[in-house]
This record gives C-alpha cells, structure tokens and sequence, in this order.
C-alpha cells in the first residue's frame, strides 16, 4: 500500500547464536498509515520492547522485512540505521533520555548535530519546535531544573526537530503522574491531528484507548483490536 | 564529514567537557605538569648549550691554538745546578707552520713570561703576554680606555703596554691609568690602555693560559722578544741554585679561512708538530672540535633529561585514559541516547577524541605557561642559565596533542563499539 509509512511482513526475531534460540517475535505483520496514531499494548514478555528497537531501528529482524516510508531497512549496515534513526524516527523515551550536561535548546539540537543540516542554521527552527511544546521559558534550564512533564516536552521537541515520518513514543508517560500524563498525551494527540504518524508502545490500556487503532501483542504474535 | 559538521561536532565536544569542570581540570593536571617539566628540561638544556657557546665560541672556532707544555718528566738530577731547560714551540714551528700549512689567514705567535711588575713599592708577578696586534682584535679584546696595540708600537720596539682592569686593582692604582708607567723587570713600560672587562671563563681561559685574577698586560710581541728574549729565570735564592726555562713561543694562534678546513688543517698542524717534537711539549686546542664533543654530551644529557621528563607526560596521558573510560562507564546510556538519536559510531569517536585532544591540548599550553615559571624560578634560584625557545613549545604542544590522541582512542572505540539498545537501557 502506497499509503503505509510502516510494513512489516513476517518477521521474526531469535535471540542466541545457538540453538535452542529465543524466539521472541513470531511472525509480525503490520501495517501503519501516513497519519495514524496506532497504540501496541501487551504483557511484559510479549516482545514489545524488541518490537520497539526493530520499529526504531536499533535492531534488525532475523527474517521477514521491514519497509520505513519506502525504504527496506532489514538488511541495513549500522551508519544507515543511524542515518534512519536521525532522520525518519522521533524516540520519546519513558524516562525521557535528555542529556543531563546539556541545556533545553542544547538537548532539543542534538539530532541536527548527527544529520546532514546545520545546527546553527536552524536555531529558529529549535526555537519554534520548543515554542509549540510550550518551553520557550526555560531554554537555558538543565534536565535536572525541570519537572518531569517539563522533561517529556523537551524530548518530544527533539524528536520533532528533524521532522521525522513515525514518532516512536515507548511508555511516554510511564514516570509522569496522572495529571502531567494527561498533558503529555495530549500533546501528542495534537501532534496527530496536526497530522503525524505515532506509534505508541504501552502496557496501560487507558494510554492506548488514546488511539485510534489499537494492536495487542501476545507471545511475539500480533492481534488486531483490544486484548479483552 | 563537512568542515561545517566537524566544526558543529568539536564544538559539542567542547560542551560535554563544560558539563564536568572539576573533571576536565582535574583530568588535565597530568598533562600540566608533564609539559611543564618537558619546557623546563628543555629550557635548561638549551640554556646549558647556549653557555657552552659562549664560553668556547669565544676563542672562535675558525681558530687553531697551539699551546706549549711543559715536558712530562723534568730530569731531577739535572736541574741541580745551573740548568736551562728548553721546550715548547719553536720560532722554526712557527715559520713551518706559516709556509708549508695552506689556506691558513694568520699564525700569530705568543711568548707570554711571568714577570715582576712594580708600581712604586708594590709588585705582582703577572703574565706579560708577547702579542702581535691582530691578537688582541682576533679575541675580540677591545680597549675601554685608551688605545690597543698597533703594529707602530711592533715597528720602533715600543715600551708600550695594555692592561687588564685586574691588575689595577691588584697594584691598588686609582688615578687615571693612561701613561702610567710601569716598572717590568726592570724597565719601564707606558700604559696605553686597559681592556674591557670581558673575561675567558673555564675552558676558554684553560686553552688561552690567561691567568683568573685577569691582570695580564699585554706588549709588543717585538719589544719584549728583542729587549728581553725568551730566557726567564726563576731562582732559588737559599742554595743559590737557579732553574731557566727558555720558551721560545708559548702559543701560536692559528686562525683558517675556511670554516671546513678547520679539522683537517689542525690534523696538519699535529703531524708537523709532531715529527719536531717527539717529547710532545705541545697542545692543540681546537676550538670547533672541542665544542663539537661538549655538545654531543650535552646533547644526550639533554635528551636523558626530556626523556625522564616525558615520562611525567606519558603519566599524564595515561591518566587522561583512565578517566575517560571511566567516563564511557558513566556515560553509556549518554551514549544510547545519542545512538538512538542517530549518532553514528564515528559521531562517537568524534566527540571523545575532541574531548581528550581538548584536555590535553589546554593541558599542554597550561603546561607551556607552567614549565616558563618553573624555568624562571629555577634561574633565579640557581642561577643555571636557561634559554626557552620556540621550537620546545610547539614540541611540547603537539606532543601534548598526540597524546590527547592517543589516550582517546581506546575509550572512544570502547564507546562506539557499545551496543546502542544495551547502553539505553543501561541506568
């Protein structure tokens, strides 16, 4: 389909060299949609987190492809996945993953720093990202000068400063309060209606009722729908 | 890699080091001191070969000298009694020298005697050197006061005499030294000027046999050698026994023209001396070969002493290592993130490299300051000569860098190599 950002067709993934091999992914199909915000849910031990690294691009499928916007990336060498990872997927970490030396603007840049534009051409551009999650007031503010919603913001800036085709959220709001969850979902709610595509990993139902396809991951298999 | 991206990406490095002052400092304190005692080895090295210059370049290297020794066994037996005793350089050396040795510019004799010279009722036996005029030019030797000596004072046998400052102190003469006379041996030499204050220092004043209180007084080589001769005589007035020495020539300075030639002609001079002088009551002193030894010894002495100090740098670099892998430890999940952003492994590479190269590199021009006030302070403490030069800073800078280098790469391939899923989840 002309309108998949990503496809996965039977893949499979084994952990060991030797047998007997893990087998932790077993035979993932899966479609996501240019502007769909699909959530994956599933129990712990269920592969979501190895199906997040093979979304992401910090891993490789050991059978099966792998299409991203187009491009097959099951057999790519490390420095194109790097490449991948910087310009087509935007990490939102559970625990945020800032850079605790660097400041809001610094942390927001850092992506620029590893792609092909130049970090001082597009400081307006940082400052326009950060305006639309609402930070401009705290620029020169350290990771730890910030409350953990605050945090959140800054790492969904970065994973929108070069533009990616996914957002890649993996339990966004796992260290948030209930409150500051909400904000944050619904940040990434707007994020969708203004037109992105979101892959959101969870295992809290009320997290991924937010969007609108839900899939359930059990045993390394894909169901479509909700689990119960 | 654009220069652009490059530039982006140091400066990045350069951000991260911000991040843990008290560490970069810290971890920049090896180097420091590595550079700093790099500089002042070098510093005193070179000040020590500076010295050795001076002290021999001051008998001018293009300059051969042949000095007269006394004979190692004198004969006891015959020394009892009126005994004269020949040796040394002879006037026939002299005129050999000067027409069978090519390409030489000039062969100035010396006859230098210790005589008694009076000043009212005070003496001092002082050596009275018998030179040409051109001697005194040839060492440089320039009058303060008055004149030197001309080639008219070696025409009309002038009494005519110039002195050293010493000598005025030692006779306690105040007044103004010009056209004083002085009584030598018995006869009365004017005094037409008295040399700048510039002394012979070891080995110079050693080759030249100038004395160390610096009171010789220097005569027309013609005056002294027809009116006195080359006999002096040393009595022992108790037994009435008396000891002569004839020394024809003392000394015979031989400048050459050519720079190059200065070995081979000295070679030249040893063989004839030495086939009219078997019983070698002769030196040579030259000059460039003298200061080529001294060199080559200070030389490796130096290189002992930049060798050690450059131990304290390897220390050091070492030390840069050792805490930024420690760092690549504390910072793995830095390192995922940034891999999860898209930071390839030469990204990596890049930013722990700037990082040590920084430290190192502050670490060295630190060190640079460091090593000028250790240098300074141990002049003005001992009084060592020191020369600090160019060259030992940009050595010591770029040493420093390479180490910064060195000590990066492990801990940078330690981090690139680290597997991007493990390091984020790392805590």
């Amino acid at each position: 389909m002309s309108g998949d950002i990503i496809t996965l067709s039977g893949v499979h993934k084994y952990y060991g060299e030797t047998e007997p091999r893990l087998h932790v992914l077993r035979g993932i199909d899966l479609a996501v949609a240019e502007g769909e915000f699909i959530s994956i849910t599933g129990t712990s031990g269920s592969g979501k987190s190895t199906l997040l690294n093979l979304l992401g691009c910090l891993d490789i499928a050991t059978e099966g492809q792998y299409r991203l916007s187009g491009q097959d990336v099951s057999d790519c060498s490390d420095d194109d996945l790097s490449r991948i990872r910087n310009e087509d997927i935007g990490f939102i970490f559970q625990s945020f993953n800032l850079i605790p030396q660097l400041n809001v603007i610094e942390n927001v840049q850092v992506p620029l720093l590893y792609g092909s534009r130049s970090v001082s051409e597009n400081t307006q551009h940082c400052l326009d990202v950060i305006d639309s999650v609402g930070l401009s007031h705290r620029l020169d503010h350290r990771p730890t000068q910030l409350s953990g919603g605050e945090c959140q913001r800054v790492a969904i800036a970065r994973a929108l400063v070069n533009n990616p085709a996914v957002l890649l959220a993996d339990e966004p709001t796992g260290n948030l309060d209930t409150n500051t969850g909400e904000e944050v979902l619904a940040l990434i709610d707007d994020l969708h209606q203004q037109g992105r595509t979101v892959v959101m990993i969870t295992h809290d139902k009320e997290v991924a009722d937010r969007a609108e396809r839900r899939v359930y991951l059990r045993d390394g298999q894909i169901l479509e729908g909700s689990a119960d | 890699m654009s220069s652009h991206k490059r530039k982006e990406l140091i400066r990045m490095g350069l951000r991260s080091l911000l991040g843990y002052p008290m560490r970069t400092v810290l971890t920049m304190l090896g180097v420091v001191f590595g550079v700093g005692s790099v500089i002042a080895m070098l510093a005193l090295g070179a000040g020590a070969e500076r010295e050795l210059l001076q002290e021999i370049g001051r008998l001018g290297i293009q300059n051969i000298i042949v000095n007269s020794i006394t004979p190692e066994k004198p004969d006891e037996a015959e020394a009892r009694g009126g005994y004269i005793s020949f040796f040394g350089i002879t006037f026939r050396d002299h005129r050999q020298i000067i027409d069978t040795i090519p390409g030489l510019d000039s062969a100035l004799p010396v006859h230098i005697s210790k005589k008694k010279v009076w000043w009212g009722s005070k003496f001092l036996e002082s050596s009275v050197f018998a030179v040409k005029p051109e001697h005194l030019q040839l060492f440089g030797l320039e009058a303060a006061v008055g004149r030197t000596l001309t080639s008219s004072d070696e025409e009309t046998l002038s009494r005519v005499c110039v002195i050293r400052s010493g000598l005025l102190e030692e006779l306690g003469i105040y007044e103004d030294p010009i056209d004083l006379p002085l009584n030598i041996n018995g006869e009365i030499f004017r005094v037409v000027g008295v040399l700048e204050d510039e002394n012979f220092q070891g080995y110079a004043r050693k080759a030249l046999v100038v004395d160390s209180r610096s009171s010789e007084i220097y005569v027309p080589y013609n005056t002294i050698l027809k009116r006195h001769g080359t006999r002096s005589i040393s009595g022992s007035g108790s037994t009435g026994d008396w000891v002569a020495t004839d020394v024809e020539l003392n000394q015979i300075v031989i400048s050459v023209e050519d720079l190059d030639q200065v070995l081979i002609t000295s070679r030249m001079i040893d063989t004839l001396m030495a086939k009219n002088h078997p019983e070698k009551d002769y030196e040579m002193v030259v000059p460039l070969e003298v200061l080529a030894q001294r060199r080559k010894t200070q030389q490796v002495f130096n290189l002992a002493l930049v060798a050690i100090a450059s131990i304290s740098l390897l220390v050091g670099g070492i030390g840069i290592a050792n805490i930024m892998l420690a760092t690549v430890t504390e910072r793995t999940k830095e390192i995922g993130v940034r891999r999860a952003l898209g930071a390839r492994r030469r990204h990596i590479i890049a930013q722990f490299l700037t990082e040590t190269t920084t430290i190192a590199t502050i670490g060295g021009a630190v060190g640079v300051l460091v090593g000028m006030l250790l240098v300074k302070l141990l002049t003005l403490f001992t009084g060592w000569s020191s020369a600090i030069t160019l060259s030992s800073i940009l050595l010591s800078l770029s040493i420093s860098m390479a180490v910064g280098i060195m000590s990066g790469i492990y801990p940078a391939k330690r981090a690139a190599a680290l597997d991007p899923i493990s390091a984020l989840r790392h805590e």
